[in-house]
């Protein structure tokens, strides 16, 4: 399915700042399904300087730094992609998740080796006691890995209340699993931090869904604003994603922007300024399908 | 005494008392009991020494390393500072046994690069399993953000290894520094220090000196910048840091500009620093600061310890920075079973020095083995990220452990085994130590340091060394702070060529002179030193001069300006214990002199002010000279806390005479020994406006309203006691005080240094020459507010000043002082805001977050 994404962050400042650094992943980056087929950045006022590169984790990133005062600055992207649905696949029919951890802790092979940097501890997502006791009930040995993965999934749905407000961006998963409640950010990482305490590969997703439903379908929690969900390494399957805020596998519905270990990693847009008093930010998004080649 | 017909002392008697202990080796006697050939020397020139000689030198070096500050923790808790003590015998090591250190220093730190530009390149080592991914990508010292960076000639400049002698003789690698410098400045302080006291033995050993190498380096530098006085910076975590006396000593031995990431500013591609004459280029970063710390924008979000941008300007100058950002990822002690693979596989070669015995506990199969054969096994983290010498964090010993706890440690590790290492425990070679009671055998690890700019790797010939504890798993790891010196001796008579320390051949300083330029921050805190030490001076005098006054036990001609001038300060600071409105009891008043001089953490207290000088002084501690510096501490002494309680007035009344002292030796010394450079001025400027408005403040609270005439007289003798012009006074007139001379004399003549007037025109002086003067209309807003207040004060008529009005208040003289009041506080804004503002703004994160529309 075709998709034309618009993403607007605003920022406005009490006083001027003189000088700032942002640090964006606002494109989305390709992967197997998904092809991006325009972008474009828009940024006022006029960055001095502008670098696009590709991160160590495969997603594009954007460094600008504006160098005059200023106090209200916009980030306006706009893309075009194109999603295919996964192949449809029986949970019951994945790879045990022990031989899974086991086939990681070994390290063999390429395929592996891309997957490795997902099972080790980061900024936010680190192994602990009461993370471990929360998954384990979704592991028990042998059980094939995708239908853990689901498991798990709708037992973090069920569990955490979705609240705006109750979490912020720097809450650590130990205190996100003490609350019981969090945003699309906070769900991810509990599952997150649950795979890796498994020693399964797990990896944080940005990216946005689609904000008006299909006729008949209801509206997904999270389709005004970027979203999150994450994604587990499975062996030979690769990569299957899971979206513990809606408690569903994300099918063409889901448009990835990047991939890291956890949010400090692929945070839409973060920067460090120089004065600028108190600040608002105010963010839209808007996902709509349009026909191929329109 | 022990010596021979050639005044030399005979090896073997030397160590006579020695009791080197039972099992293992030691590093000056061989098993037989003889002394090493490497020792002989030592043992006989040291040993030609008098024991009362000895101690002496001895009590010296304590001395010395006491006023020079090492270890010096400038904001540690009274009472936590690490102690740092250096022993009077160092180690010695003989050529031979050097080279093969030598040898093996260099193929490590070789070894050590290339595995970082793997790992920052292809990662072929991580794809192949020959070091686990899981252990480098689990390392938080490695960087994502930094792969994008293309390398330099190397990656790891400055390189450390830390080193003990097993109980079979053979040497062995304990930990390793690709981080920063690692305490290189304790070394060469050490050095310096020693070799004031030790120079005759030091010659007599034929010891090799550090001077050549550090030339060498520099010279290097110089070559790679390939620019005529390029501005090289030394980035320090700031006077905060534990470390922060080896950041300064470093930086200034070999002539970098030390800076802070708040001195800093990338623009584009380049990083300047910020000065007062604007933003400077900088060319080079030696950097001592943890590579996650250096960056916020790419690296750790919270730590703002290096310029935001510094991992793109990086991007674009691979060469900017020393070491490479992330370099300290080949430190992880879980490296160590990969090594000799590697090292046969990248070097051809076997490796020199072997590792201690170590075990990653990230691996299955070792945490079993380890759990198997706990009683061999001490557990410790797999990187800890301080180069701190002394600083290790001590292991767990599983064996002494609970089954319950042994239990939970096991999980723990299941679940986090990746960021820890088992290592096998063993004893460490002893070396002679000196005390008052003879030689005692000590275990000891030492610190050796492998640099490289663009050519080739050089080990500096000579180190520090440090006693360890062997029981928690072995480190630097000196709990009592016991350093020593590292020399290496020929046995052979060579010919040492003779190259003094602290003074670079004249080339290579030229190029590295950065002295004329004056960070805003450096700037700000010598004006603050300035106002501290001033405002300290002037609660001493008035503390003096109340207590005095008390003390002559409240008899007729005192008068009330003791209590007055007391009443004042506390306004100020009221929490300092005692409430305003003292009256003339002198219990009451010498109560209060107490609180002042020994109540912590005040803002008009002694030892409030004592600390806010350290303060400023421990970040311009760069500018000062080691004299300015040692007499700051002294008087750091003098002005003890919470000691004042059983202390007599008499007590009270020496400590601050010897304070007062101690506080003009300060100055004077800053007078003497600054250049006449703009941060003199600064510092200057600081004193001579925190003098005006001390002496407006005061004179308005004893002469605004007019009293009986004769507590007028006993309140003019206070002000001229405290204002230390009794003298001048007495030069000029014959006769009792009358106010109006006073005000003369106070305020309105310029020719009194500790009057109103010479401190303004000092003032004006000062600032018609800093960088951003104007020299004609229009000028700067602290130029004009110092205008306007000459201008008054000349104007004044001082009997119009003194003439009280029918009320008894003297309108004229509250206008003045009052608008004198008023104003310095504008002028000390203005220049702040002039010259220090960019240090003043604040980096702050913002970031918009997931799931969250507005």
């Amino acid at each position: 399915m075709n998709f034309e994404i618009s993403h607007r962050t605003i920022y406005r400042y009490s006083a001027p700042v003189a000088q700032s650094h942002h640090l964006l992943h606002l494109q989305p980056r390709t992967h197997p399904r998904q092809k991006v087929l325009d972008y474009s950045l828009f940024i006022d006022p006029l960055p001095a300087s502008k670098t696009d590169l590709i991160d160590d984790f495969g997603n594009p990133t954007t460094i600008v730094a504006i160098e005059q005062d200023h106090t209200m600055l916009t980030f306006h992207s706009q893309a075009r992609a194109d999603v295919e649905a996964p192949a449809d696949f029986d949970p019951a029919h994945s790879p045990g998740w022990n031989d899974v951890a086991a086939q990681l802790r070994a390290n063999l092979g390429p395929e592996t080796f891309e997957a490795v940097v997902y099972t080790c501890p980061s900024r936010f997502i680190r192994p602990s006691r009461e993370v471990h006791k929360f998954a384990r009930a979704s592991f028990p040995e042998g059980r094939p890995l995708l239908e853990a993965v689901t498991d798990l999934t709708s037992r973090i749905h069920q569990s955490f209340a979705y609240q705006s407000g109750s979490t912020d961006a720097a809450t650590p998963v130990e205190e996100a699993l003490r609350l019981k409640k969090g945003v699309c950010q906070d769900f991810a990482h509990v599952g997150i931090a649950c795979l890796r305490t498994m020693g399964l590969p797990a990896r944080y997703v940005s990216g946005y869904l689609l904000t008006r439903p299909p006729e008949g379908m209801p509206k997904l929690v999270g389709a005004d604003a970027s979203h999150a969900w994450f994604s587990v390494w499975a062996a030979e399957l690769g990569w299957v994603d899971f979206d513990p805020t809606n408690n569903l596998r994300p099918k063409e519905e889901h448009v990835a922007l990047a991939f890291g270990r956890d949010y400090h990693d692929v945070s839409p847009v973060s920067g460090v300024l120089l004065g600028g008093g108190e600040h608002e930010v105010e963010v839209s998004v808007d996902v709509n399908p349009v026909e191929p080649g329109q | 005494m022990n010596g021979s017909a050639d005044g030399l002392a005979l090896p073997q008697e030397f160590f006579s008392g020695y009791q080197r202990l039972a099992h293992g080796c030691d590093e000056a006697l061989g098993a037989d009991g003889a002394v090493r050939p490497a020792w002989a020397p030592f043992a006989q020139s040291f040993g030609a020494l008098t024991p009362e000689e000895q101690a002496q030198r001895h009590e010296r070096l304590r001395r010395l390393v006491a006023e020079n500050g090492v270890a010096y923790d400038l904001f540690a808790e009274p009472g936590t500072r690490q102690p740092w003590a250096v022993d009077l015998i160092p180690i010695v090591i003989g050529t031979e046994e050097w080279a093969h250190l030598e040898r093996g220093l260099v193929q490590r730190a070789t070894l050590f690069d290339l595995i970082a530009k793997d790992i920052y390149g292809p990662q072929t080592l991580l794809k192949s399993g020959k070091i686990p991914g899981r252990l480098i990508f689990s390392d938080t010292a490695f960087l994502h953000a930094c792969r994008e960076a293309k390398p330099a000639a190397h990656l790891i400049n400055f390189f450390a290894a830390d080193l003990v002698r097993d109980t079979g003789g053979a040497w062995r690698i304990i930990d390793v520094h690709a981080e920063t410098p690692a305490g290189a400045g304790f070394a060469l302080a050490n050095r310096l220090l020693h070799g004031q006291l030790m120079g005759d033995v030091f010659r007599a050993c034929h010891t090799v000196r550090l001077a050549r190498f550090f030339e060498r380096l520099q010279s290097e530098i110089v070559q790679r910048l390939e620019r005529d006085n390029p501005l090289i910076a030394l980035l320090t975590p700031g006077p905060r840091h534990e470390d922060y006396f080896s950041h300064a000593y470093l930086s200034r031995y070999l002539g970098l500009q030390l800076v802070e990431g708040g001195d800093l500013r990338v623009i584009g591609s380049r990083v300047y620093m910020k000065t007062l004459e604007g933003l400077k280029p900088i060319d080079l970063i030696v950097r001592c600061v943890e590579g996650s710390h250096c960056d916020p924008l790419e690296l750790d979000p919270n730590r703002f310890s290096g310029p935001v941008g510094l991992v793109q300007a990086l991007r674009k100058n691979p060469k900017l920075v020393l070491n490479f950002l992330g370099a300290a990822v080949v430190e992880n002690r879980g490296l160590a079973p990969w090594l000799p693979q590697i090292a046969k596989q990248l070097l051809g070669q076997d490796l020199i020095l072997e590792d201690t015995p170590r075990r990653w506990l990230g691996d299955l199969d070792a945490r079993v083995y380890v759990f198997e054969h706990a009683e061999r096994f001490v557990i410790r983290p797999a990187y800890e990220g301080s180069g701190r010498p002394g600083r290790a964090e001590q292991g767990i010993l599983a064996e002494t452990l609970t089954p319950q706890k042994r239990e939970a440690l096991k999980f723990d590790l299941e679940l986090n085994g990746t960021a820890f290492v088992a290592e096998e425990r063993h004893e460490c070679a002893t070396v002679p130590s000196w005390t008052a009671e003879g030689l005692k055998a000590r275990p000891f690890a030492m610190r050796l340091y492998v640099w490289a700019v663009d050519g080739e790797y050089r080990v500096m010939p000579g180190g520090l060394a440090m006693s360890v504890d062997g029981t928690p798993g072995v480190a630097m790891s000196a709990a009592d702070g016991h350093s020593r010196d590292v020399w290496i001796c020929s046995e052979q008579q060579a010919a040492v060529p003779h190259i003094t320390l602290m003074r670079p051949a004249g080339v290579v300083a030229e190029a590295l002179r950065t002295g004329a330029v004056l960070r805003s921050r450096i700037a700000d805190n010598l004006y603050w030193l300035g106002r501290y030490g001033e405002r300290a001076d002037w609660v001493m005098r008035l503390l003096r001069g109340a207590l005095t006054a008390a003390n002559d036990g409240g008899s007729a001609g005192t008068g009330d300006g003791g209590p007055r001038a007391l009443d004042l300060i506390l306004s100020k600071d009221q929490q300092a214990g005692a409430v305003p409105g003292l009256g003339s009891d002198p219990r009451a008043i010498e109560h209060a002199v107490r609180q002042l001089m020994t109540a912590p953490g005040r803002g008009y207290s002694l030892p409030g002010l004592k600390s806010s000088m350290l303060r400023a002084g421990g970040i311009v501690r760069e500018r000062l000279s080691l004299e300015v510096w040692q007499t700051l501490l002294r008087f750091s002494n003098v002005v003890p806390e919470n000691h004042g309680d059983a202390a007599d007035a008499a007590k009270l009344l020496d400590r601050l005479n010897g304070g007062i002292v101690t506080l003009a030796s300060f100055n004077g010394l800053t007078a003497e020994n600054m250049t006449r450079n703009f941060g003199w001025r600064f510092q200057d400027m600081g004193r001579r406006i925190e003098r005006a408005f001390d002496l407006a403040e005061l004179l308005l609270a004893l002469f605004r309203d007019k009293p009986s005439a004769e507590e007028e007289t006993a309140r003019l003798f206070f002000m001229l006691d405290v204002a230390d012009s009794i003298i001048t006074f007495r030069q000029r007139y014959l006769f009792a005080p009358v106010l109006p001379l006073i005000l003369d004399l106070l305020v309105v003549d310029e020719s009194n240094p500790r009057g109103i007037g010479f401190q303004l025109a000092t003032i004006s002086e000062h600032l018609w020459a800093l960088p951003q003067a104007t020299q004609h209309s229009p000028h700067t807003e602290e130029q004009r507010i110092v205008l306007d207040l000459m201008t008054r004060v000349r104007l004044a008529n001082v009997a119009g000043l003194a003439y009280p009005g029918p009320d008894g208040v003297r309108t004229e003289l509250q206008e003045l002082l009052g608008h004198l009041i008023a104003s310095l506080p504008k002028l000390s804004e203005a220049i702040t805001r002039r010259y220090f503002n960019l240090t003043e703004d604040e980096l702050r994160r913002v970031a918009a977050r997931f799931g969250q529309a507005s």
